[in-house]
């Protein structure tokens, strides 16, 4: 257990919450707001670990789920994040002694975080997908049998709308749209679950990871060190079995983006310089789904790709690429648990529509 | 011989005041004085040099336009700043982040504290999810009144889309506090709350220092015999009243890279094209796109304060004609530390210590300054190596200002031009022009008024028609502001549609400029 007190470290965490979304999961900068604000009041985050939770400890996840327009507009109200907490303990009928993010890539990082900063509850070293993803149902939990709902969705005028379907994947088409119709911004209690559950089905440790990383950017920083060698130093772990590799290193030639159905899809070229055609290309599904180098995939979901700018080693969601662009690419290895069998079959390319399968990122850029 | 009536054109810098006047499209004379305190004493020097170089009567001018950096350079120094208050219309929304969150202690010290949430606001497609807590709005504004706080920035959710709101709860305030000086956010942002909400304190912190700003470049002009109607410059090198400067200041923040690349723009009659301007500490790039810079698409921070307000997309880079050159030829160190304005002392060719880039340049026969004798002495190794690099780093600039790979013209303003001999790469021609030394000035003078749009249309009425729509409403824009009807044309359109969502909703931009009527604003 352990809490934070800096500013500075508010800001560590939602940088490190950008690069591990991966391009998508939206801008953190709201929650900061929150958080940094919540600490001048003298009012501080709690973090433990999942084995700090006894096995019959009722958690639940908390996450904001609309449009990032909407949400740099609605920001976040205290008063909705309370009632959210009493509204879910009323309709679970038990006391809420944990939360935690489903979501630790991007704005989802940080509103767990907000609600139980303010209300004094812990929240838990860990997420359901270490990552960003586009849908609900994405998430280890889900994948391990944890249902998405019961769940209690709340809107900042007090609409209360109750869920519970038979799957997380019919979840998230009706979270969706109820979203819709209350304008475009809600929040939610997800993943009702045990203290147990929590155990087994949480990638662990991404709360301090993007604390961590976050610190590692800052630090090369203000050493003069190449921040994106600091970055990768840290994340390329083997003995824990992590991995990260620096992919390419060019300047962005082309971006497109494109809205269907919704979603944002889009690539991005990266040339090195060298010859004629940009030499590297990533894919874009509101997160970067697979990088490839000359043609050959080198990176792809679940593992990782954060595109970093190539001086500050700043992590760039998609929305924040643009031609002429310095970037460094990063491909680094989701959990291990996210790349099981029963995980792929859920959040693995071919969910995405890639036809081809899942190879993890050090054996791509090991093979020749 | 042009017929048209001379114009003035004027750059009140932090260091220096430049004057130019034209007429047509000739520079017919200029002038460069010291900024004074009082900014009017500057200005009357600069202006009878100009006149006199002219020879022409005060009463001969037809129009002044004026950028000045004063307001910009006020915020970053935390001068002559009003305290301010933040009314915020927005609950039962967004209480969790009330305003000046993140700001820098030393600004709330000066503009201090105060915020105010009342309830109120619209959804993004204009529904009010809130009906506006008049009572409320009304106890805020007693609070504020005594505390003898009279700017204001008043801010609604989803304002961009709903100004409405702003503005009947501005007249609310005004009927509790007469003396209040409002800024509306919906008048300076586009979507992002806090962001604008930012953009709207600066703005309210600003106003009283730029109705005296104002009114000593008007004075010092009436005492000189001017006049003719007077104008400034705003961020996308168009004009804006004095009126409308007084209101809203923080329009006028970035006029001064602005005016320096389109006046180089003109100078060298290019419409596209990368303007370097290359100083005694850095070199600054701006990407010149239909004859007006292109803008930063990200957050933009002034004076610590994080804001969406439209700025142009200057990238810097520390290399000057002052930047230190050390280590040897295989491997050489410039900068980014600089000699900076002590470069006529400390550089080696003006007898001082301090290897410089200008005493490279000088070494090697692109410049004739100084003493050349004491730089003979200078390794050719090194002189090359460091004018590699010099270029090197340039090209790289260039590259990241770039939208297509295909080459560009660049345009070299500024003194430190001499650094550079070679082509350069990516580039098609490099362009020195005449009177480079006081584009900024030339740039005031050639401003054109414009008209903008940023809020959300639903293409629901089906996508040609709702972007005519957004181009309507921006060509009004331009034509309140005073331009000419038949010299209206739409320069920039941007399309963002909502992710996530299926909706119909797209956020728009859109702007509009055109050539200033004679006899100005309607």
């Amino acid at each position: 257990m352990y809490t934070i007190t800096s500013d500075l470290d508010v800001r560590d965490m939602a940088r490190g919450a950008v690069l591990l979304g991966s391009g998508g999961g939206g801008d953190p900068y709201v929650g900061e707001l929150y958080l940094r604000n919540q600490l001048m009041e003298g009012r501080c985050p709690t973090i433990i670990k999942a084995s700090e939770l006894a096995d019959d400890a009722f958690v639940v996840s908390i996450a904001g789920v609309g449009a990032p327009t909407v949400i740099v507009e609605h920001l976040v109200s205290t008063l909705t994040l309370l009632r959210l907490l009493e509204a879910s303990e009323k309709f679970y009928g038990r006391k809420i002694d944990a939360l935690i993010s489903a979501e630790i890539g991007g704005v989802n990082s940080m509103f767990p975080l907000a609600l139980g900063t303010r209300a004094g509850i812990p929240v838990i070293d860990g997420d359901g997908m270490g990552r960003a993803f586009p849908h609900l149902e994405m998430t280890t939990f889900g994948v391990y049998g944890c249902a998405a709902t019961p769940s209690v969705l709340m809107d900042d005028s007090g609409n209360v709308v109750h869920v519970h379907t038979t799957t997380n994947r019919i979840a998230e088409d009706v979270v969706r749209s109820v979203c819709a119709s209350l304008g475009s911004m809600i929040f939610g209690s997800f993943y009702p679950m045990s203290g147990r559950q929590v155990k087994q089905l949480t990638v662990h440790d991404t709360v301090t990871h993007t604390l961590e990383i976050g610190r590692r950017i800052r630090a090369a920083r203000e050493s003069q060190l190449d921040p994106v060698k600091g970055v990768l130093q840290f994340l390329d772990a083997p003995d824990e079995g992590r991995y990260a590799r620096e992919l390419f290193n060019g300047r962005i030639t082309d971006v497109l983006h494109e809205t269907r159905d919704g979603w944002h899809w889009g690539r991005v070229l990266i040339s090195s310089g060298a010859g004629v055609e940009p030499e590297f290309r990533v894919e874009i599904q509101n997160e970067y789904l697979v990088a490839r180098h000359h043609g050959r995939t080198v990176a792809i979901v679940p593992d990782l790709i954060a595109i970093l700018d190539a001086e500050s080693a700043e992590p760039l969601t998609a929305e924040m690429l643009a031609y002429g662009q310095r970037v460094r690419v990063i491909g680094y290895s989701a959990a291990p648990i996210m790349r099981r069998a029963e995980c792929l079959k859920v959040f693995g390319p071919r969910l995405f529509g890639l036809d081809e399968d899942f190879r993890p990122v050090e054996e791509l850029v090991a093979a020749p | 011989m042009s017929t048209a009536p001379p114009v003035l054109g004027v750059d009140v810098g932090g260091t220096n005041t430049d004057a130019v006047i034209m007429v047509g499209d000739n520079v017919i004379a200029a002038a460069k004085r010291s900024t004074t305190a009082d900014v009017g004493e500057g200005l009357i020097e600069a202006v009878r040099a100009v006149l006199e170089a002219a020879r022409m009567s005060p009463a001969s001018l037809s129009t002044v336009m004026i950028g000045t950096t004063q307001f910009i350079n006020a915020f970053v120094q935390r001068r002559d700043l009003t305290e301010v208050a933040a009314v915020r219309i927005g609950l039962p929304m967004t209480d969790g982040i009330p305003p000046m969150v993140g700001w820098p202690d030393d600004l709330i010290k000066v503009v201090g504290n105060h915020g105010y949430l009342v309830g109120g606001g619209s959804f993004y497609d204009g529904r009010e999810y809130e009906r506006l807590d008049t009572a409320a709005l009304q106890q805020a504004a007693r609070d504020i009144r005594a505390k003898n706080i009279r700017s204001i920035a008043l801010t609604a959710v989803f304002a961009p889309v709903r100004p409405d709101i702003e503005q009947k709860a501005a007249e609310i305030i005004l009927s509790v506090h007469p003396e209040a000086d409002i800024t509306l956010s919906s008048d300076v942002g586009g979507i992002g709350l806090v962001d604008r909400e930012n953009a709207a304190l600066i703005n309210a912190s600003l106003r009283q220092l730029s109705r005296k700003v104002v009114t000593s470049l008007r004075d010092a002009l009436g005492r000189l015999g001017v006049n003719a109607p007077i104008y400034l410059s705003q961020n996308d090198g168009t004009l804006v009243s004095t009126t409308y400067a007084t209101r809203f200041p923080i329009v006028t923040c970035s006029a001064g890279p602005t005016n320096s690349i389109r006046g180089a723009a003109f100078l060298t009659g290019l419409q596209d094209a990368i303007v370097m301007d290359i100083g005694g500490t850095t070199t600054d790039l701006g990407f010149l796109v239909r004859g007006f810079p292109r803008e930063t698409a990200t957050a933009h921070l002034i004076g610590g304060v994080r804001t969406n307000f439209r700025m142009p997309d200057v990238l810097s880079i520390a290399l000057g004609g002052g930047t230190h050159v050390r280590g040897s030829a295989d491997q050489v160190l410039l900068g980014p530390d600089s000699v900076g304005f002590e470069l006529t002392r400390r550089a080696l060719v003006f007898g001082g210590r301090d290897l410089t880039t200008t005493d490279i340049a000088v070494r090697a026969g692109q410049a004739t300054i100084g003493d050349k004798s004491r730089v003979s002495s200078l390794d050719d190794r090194l002189v090359n190596a460091v004018l590699n690099r010099i270029h090197t780093q340039i090209e790289d600039g260039i590259d990241q200002m770039k939208t297509s790979s295909l080459p560009v013209p660049v345009i070299l303003v500024g003194g430190g031009n001499i650094l550079l001999s070679r082509p350069l790469r990516g580039t098609s021609k490099v362009h020195r022009p005449e009177h480079a030394d006081v584009a900024n000035a030339v740039g005031a003078a050639i401003s054109m008024v414009s008209g903008r749009v940023d809020r959300l249309f639903d293409f629901a009425v089906g996508r040609e028609k709702a972007l005519e729509q957004a181009k309507e409403e921006a060509r009004s824009a331009a034509l309140a502001a005073g331009a000419e009807p038949e010299s209206i044309e739409i320069v920039e359109l941007t399309e963002l549609p909502m992710t996530h969502m299926r909706t119909t909703a797209v956020q728009v931009k859109v702007r509009a400029v055109g050539r200033l009527r004679v006899g100005g604003a309607a």
